[in-house]
């Protein structure tokens, strides 16, 4: 009764730089699960079908903050986003072809779930996630930025991504003082270090 | 000067859309009715410029609606491309089936939902609660004011009454003339000693806050 069938109408099509889930499913029963556990105003979840990831990714801007994923192969363009970019990216069940190597797999919904709830409360040295974009650091500093996003929330893990991506980051964390760097890990991810470990290695 | 906000309504069922228009007269807000989804489209685009909801309700069966035309997932979609700062609830009998707020979700990803077997003394109850809401030291009084609780002083501007209606959501502003009164909002929440701020997050993006955070966010990929 209040379908619309027209894809290129819909509002999860529409460009938002709210921070975004991205959710791809065959039917949208994932997407709605995980809406029931992100807490109200910190981020909007975009219900995608493997046909129209591509698009609605593109319209998360600058990119997704997290990718979720169930029975679906990864089209070119969202392949790419993952690939290029550090997006937190979470798959139910096996794993399509193309998946980065940081991208974390899971056989039951309820353990997926349990870590987009922790990565919502994540707190690394006093920052955490302010609600809708932007981390707040231990002093009430706001800073704007995509990547430092998925830094905090994704700590201690990180991203297999070319050091140049965490850059603006680095730079930012330095100049704020926040007592916290980039580096790269054991696993060779990037992640955040306290900055003092960051200086003797 | 007051300008009372405007609530779209889409309701394809006279009397209860009837009940939800007086209910927001009552409180000083201006109704704007529709039965058809159509006529919520038209609605949308004859106020395109002059006014922009502060909220809209949905009923997302519209079975009885004397024109289907065009459908709920039309009204949101739109809602959601052009208005993304107007909260958004949508009811239905059928709100717990999974695909039913699927489809809710991909025409509007920011949209409440609302059990419509609840009755509607409970979504009027939901509404109220949304709209006479207390943020801080502040509080929305008849729809049309944000009041300063310790000093009882009054901020009128309805971008204002949406920021506190939305917190703590951010808001994108889309003219000249509403980032400025969000300013001045800011100004006068300054000038009051509030225990709420307005944040910046760039690109005419805005919310309050009620813990301390420094105003003018870096963008730091910018």
């Amino acid at each position: 009764m209040g379908v619309t069938d027209a894809p290129w109408t819909l509002g999860v099509c529409a460009p938002d730089r709210s921070r975004a889930i991205l959710v791809v499913t065959v039917d949208g029963e994932l997407a709605v699960a995980v809406r029931d556990v992100v807490p109200r105003g910190m981020a909007v979840v975009r219900d995608a079908r493997a046909e129209d990831a591509g698009d609605i990714a593109a319209a998360c801007l600058p990119w997704p903050w997290m990718v979720i994923g169930n029975a679906v192969s990864l089209t070119p363009a969202l392949a790419t986003v993952l690939r290029e970019r550090p997006v937190l990216t979470y798959w139910l069940g096996a794993a399509p072809a193309g998946l980065p190597e940081h991208a974390r797999c899971f056989d039951r919904p309820a353990v997926l779930l349990d870590i987009v709830r922790g990565a919502f409360a994540a707190n690394v040295g006093g920052m955490h996630l302010a609600p809708g974009s932007g981390v707040e650091l231990g002093d009430g500093t706001l800073l704007r930025g995509a990547t430092l996003e998925s830094l905090v929330a994704a700590y201690p893990g990180g991203f297999a991504l070319p050091a140049r991506n965490f850059r603006a980051v680095a730079d930012a964390l330095a100049r704020h003082d926040a007592g916290w760097a980039t580096e790269r890990d054991h696993n060779d991810r990037m992640t955040l270090v306290p900055s003092a470990v960051a200086v003797r290695r | 000067m007051r300008a009372n906000p405007e609530v779209l309504i889409l309701e394809d069922d006279a009397e209860t859309l009837d009940e939800l228009q007086s209910h927001f007269t009552r409180k000083r807000f201006h109704p704007l009715g529709a039965r058809s989804a159509s006529r919520a489209l038209s609605l949308l685009e004859h106020n395109r410029y002059s006014s922009r909801p502060v909220l809209a309700i949905i009923d997302w069966d519209l079975g009885k609606a004397p024109d289907r035309s065009a459908s709920s997932g039309d009204v949101l979609s739109r809602l959601a491309r052009e208005l993304r700062e107007c909260p958004v609830i949508v009811y239905s009998q059928n709100i717990d089936a999974f695909n039913v707020r699927s489809q809710i979700q991909r025409s509007h990803p920011r949209a409440l939902l609302h059990d419509k077997r609840d009755g509607d003394a409970s979504l009027l109850e939901r509404i109220d609660r949304m709209l006479d809401r207390t943020v801080g030291d502040l509080r929305i009084h008849d729809g049309t004011v944000v009041v300063h609780l310790p000093t009882l002083d009054q901020h009128h501007h309805r971008e204002a009454i949406r920021l506190v209606v939305h917190h703590p959501d951010i808001v994108t502003f889309h003219s000249d003339t509403a980032t400025k009164a969000v300013r001045r909002f800011g100004e006068w929440l300054h000038s009051h000693g509030s225990a709420v701020r307005l944040v910046s997050h760039g690109n005419r993006k805005y919310r309050l806050n009620v813990t301390p955070t420094e105003g003018a966010a870096p963008d730091i990929e910018a």
